[in-house]
């Protein structure tokens, strides 16, 4: 098993940059994601791992060795696709040893690998079926097995889990994590699906038009964004935004925007004169005047979200400024009715404006205050 | 009511394209079997003689211009199929230099008729020594059925998943092994479709094999059937009888790989 490392690594499709300037260490047994929306760049950067795209600049390292220069065979990789790409023309067998026999691995060692991974991946009945003869579940299974039987350094998985239904999804994707720990390999999996990043990933790697935006662990990207695209892209639903400018009088720093305006005690002097504020749903809570929310801020409800559990209300509170309040169990409130909401101090976030940075955590944790 | 009336039209359409098809082979089949020394084709039946069969075959030669056919054909159609899978597998398969222009090269064989070209090639093979050898017969056919063979690989090879090749690479596959393991075996279809076109054209051609050989031995079947006609007159019973005995072989390969011809001409022509 080795790491993965991207080196300042470009890839030009003609005049169009499609990954830039790459810098991305993945630890050696870590389960990297690669997130972002379509068009961000993180399939080409897998494929440039794999060796099915060559790297415009910069290098790719597998372990200690640059890779560029090496065939996709030599590289000791194995790849989930998002098709599954299974041989519609061979039996399950024969899918899960076609890898070890062009490496002319020594019979009973084949047998023994492939009864192995049907053996983890629950395929032995179906070894002597042909991929069409399989559900979509099945045929996953065994694309995931013919990653596992070669035993590579690491695995490479694109978007894997995109053809299967929301529960089977759900399944698989506890399935492939658990594997993942099992075995140790290091792996890179790239998805658009930040659910599936969020649950699946140690780290997870955000994209966007082909630039890294944030790596971090779910949790980091989830409470500490780097910037509003991060912010925006984690989290269902995502993060509110209101554009403000920022007052300051005798009592401190308020923020006034469109149907906004908070009082933001202790805040520093270190803020610019406007700021986006972002507050996840969860920060955002029906009015109570006890102290532990700022506010209030009131609006027209304009859709009742009941996920059972909790329900979400989008509040309008001015002409283009809406936040998602979450309710816990059923919300009585209906579209067109009015509500007072207030934030949590803690969940509020400040973002440039202009270039959508994360704010000073200073200044933002003293605005929390 | 309007899908009723829709139906039935739909039916007479195609009743009227199977007649129009159908007419000519009919009329073909019962001259065949008519009394020889009959003046007009299509006349009224007048018995049952098919005794016409074994004085056609005896008469065209078509013991010795069958073998000279069976020769050039599979000779054309093995050669030119397996030029054909390697030269779209490239074509469809893999980025080069210059693929554009090699590609609508190889098209300009599809596209210029033998007849443009018959003289200087007869030239050409003269100064080789290859007329009146089989080779006159075959490298000809070979160099138009690759053009043909190898649009049509091309178009199939694009058909395939990019990702199974690609799955194929990282499982350790050369491109050779590839092409035979992965890619081939799902081309049946199209190839065997290939094959019997290659093999209907090559069995048809008339105008090589009335140029490029005199040899009698060198000469193929559709030649045998011009003995048929006379300066004056034609026997049209024997006429019918010949191209029955050359069509045979054709149909008979056609109706063997029928399920994977329809198939084959159906590649690609709705998302699988």
């Amino acid at each position: 098993m080795a790491g993965v490392t991207f080196d300042g690594v470009v890839k030009r499709f003609g005049a169009v940059e499609a990954v830039r300037e790459l810098d991305l260490a993945v630890a050696d047994g870590e389960f990297m994601v690669l997130v972002g929306p379509s068009g961000s760049g993180k399939t080409t950067a897998l494929r440039m791992l794999a060796g099915l795209e060559a790297v415009s600049d910069g290098r790719i390292l597998i372990g200690e060795g640059v890779v560029n220069a090496i065939s996709p065979r030599d590289r000791d990789i194995a790849m989930v696709f998002q098709d599954y790409a299974l041989y519609p023309q061979m039996t399950v067998r024969d899918n899960l040893a076609f890898g070890l026999r062009r490496r002319k691995a020594p019979k009973e060692d084949i047998e023994r690998r492939v009864a192995r991974a049907a053996d983890a991946l629950e395929l032995g009945e179906l070894l002597d079926r042909r991929p069409r003869e399989l559900s979509g579940g099945q045929q996953q299974r065994v694309a995931l097995g013919r990653a596992l039987v070669r035993d590579p350094q690491v695995f490479l998985m694109d978007e894997p889990l995109s053809n299967l239904d929301a529960k089977l999804r759900v399944q698989t994707r506890g399935e492939i994590k658990r594997l993942q720990k099992e075995i140790g390999t290091t792996t890179v999996y790239v998805t658009h699906d930040q659910v599936e990043a969020m649950t699946m990933g140690d780290r997870i790697a955000v994209m966007n038009h082909g630039r890294l935006e944030q790596v971090g662990t779910p949790e980091e990207l989830y409470e500490r964004p780097a910037n509003l695209f991060v912010a925006g892209f984690i989290g269902s639903p995502g993060m509110s935004f209101a554009r403000a400018e920022v007052e300051r009088g005798p009592d401190g720093v308020t923020l006034r925007g469109d149907g906004v305006r908070l009082p933001l005690p202790g805040a520093g002097a270190e803020l610019p004169p406007a700021v986006m504020l972002g507050v996840r749903p969860e920060h955002a809570r029906a009015w109570r005047d006890d102290g532990e929310l700022i506010g209030p801020l009131e609006g027209q409800v304009a859709y009742v979200e009941a996920l059972g559990r909790e329900t979400f209300l989008g509040v309008d509170v001015g002409e283009d400024t809406r936040f998602v309040v979450a309710v816990e169990g059923r919300a009585g409130e209906q579209p067109g009715d009015t509500l007072r909401f207030g934030l949590v101090p803690a969940g509020l976030r400040l973002f440039d404006p202009e270039g959508g940075a994360a704010l000073e955590r200073a200044a933002a944790g003293s605005a929390a205050r | 009511m309007i899908v009723r009336r829709e139906q039935y039209f739909t039916y007479l359409l195609l009743g009227l394209f199977s007649l129009i098809a159908l007419v000519p082979v009919v009329g073909i089949l019962v001259t065949a079997v008519q009394a020889q020394g009959g003046l007009a084709a299509f006349g009224e039946p007048n018995g049952f003689h098919l005794e016409n069969f074994a004085d056609a075959w005896r008469e065209g030669s078509f013991g010795a211009y069958l073998r000279s056919s069976v020769i050039v054909s599979v000779s054309v159609v093995g050669l030119s199929t397996l030029l054909s899978i390697l030269a779209g597998y490239a074509f469809g398969m893999m980025r080069f230099r210059g693929e554009q222009l090699l590609f609508y090269l190889l098209l300009l064989g599809l596209m210029v008729p033998l007849e443009a070209t018959i003289v200087p090639l007869y030239y050409d093979l003269r100064d080789l020594a290859l007329t009146d050898t089989y080779w006159a017969l075959i490298l000809p056919q070979v160099g138009v059925s690759v053009a043909f063979g190898t649009f049509w690989m091309r178009a199939f090879f694009r058909s395939v998943p990019r990702s199974l090749v690609e799955a194929a690479r990282l499982d350790g596959s050369s491109s050779w092994g590839t092409l035979w393991r992965v890619v081939l075996p799902l081309g049946k279809p199209a190839v065997l479709t290939m094959m019997v076109l290659v093999f209907m054209w090559t069995w048809n051609e008339f105008l090589l094999a009335l140029v490029m050989v005199t040899d009698e031995e060198l000469r193929t079947a559709p030649l045998g059937l011009a003995f048929f006609q006379g300066r004056n007159t034609t026997d049209f019973a024997l006429l019918a009888a010949g191209s029955v005995i050359v069509a045979t072989p054709v149909v008979v390969v056609y109706v063997f790989l029928q399920r994977h011809f329809i198939r084959g001409m159906l590649t690609g022509a709705v998302k699988g």
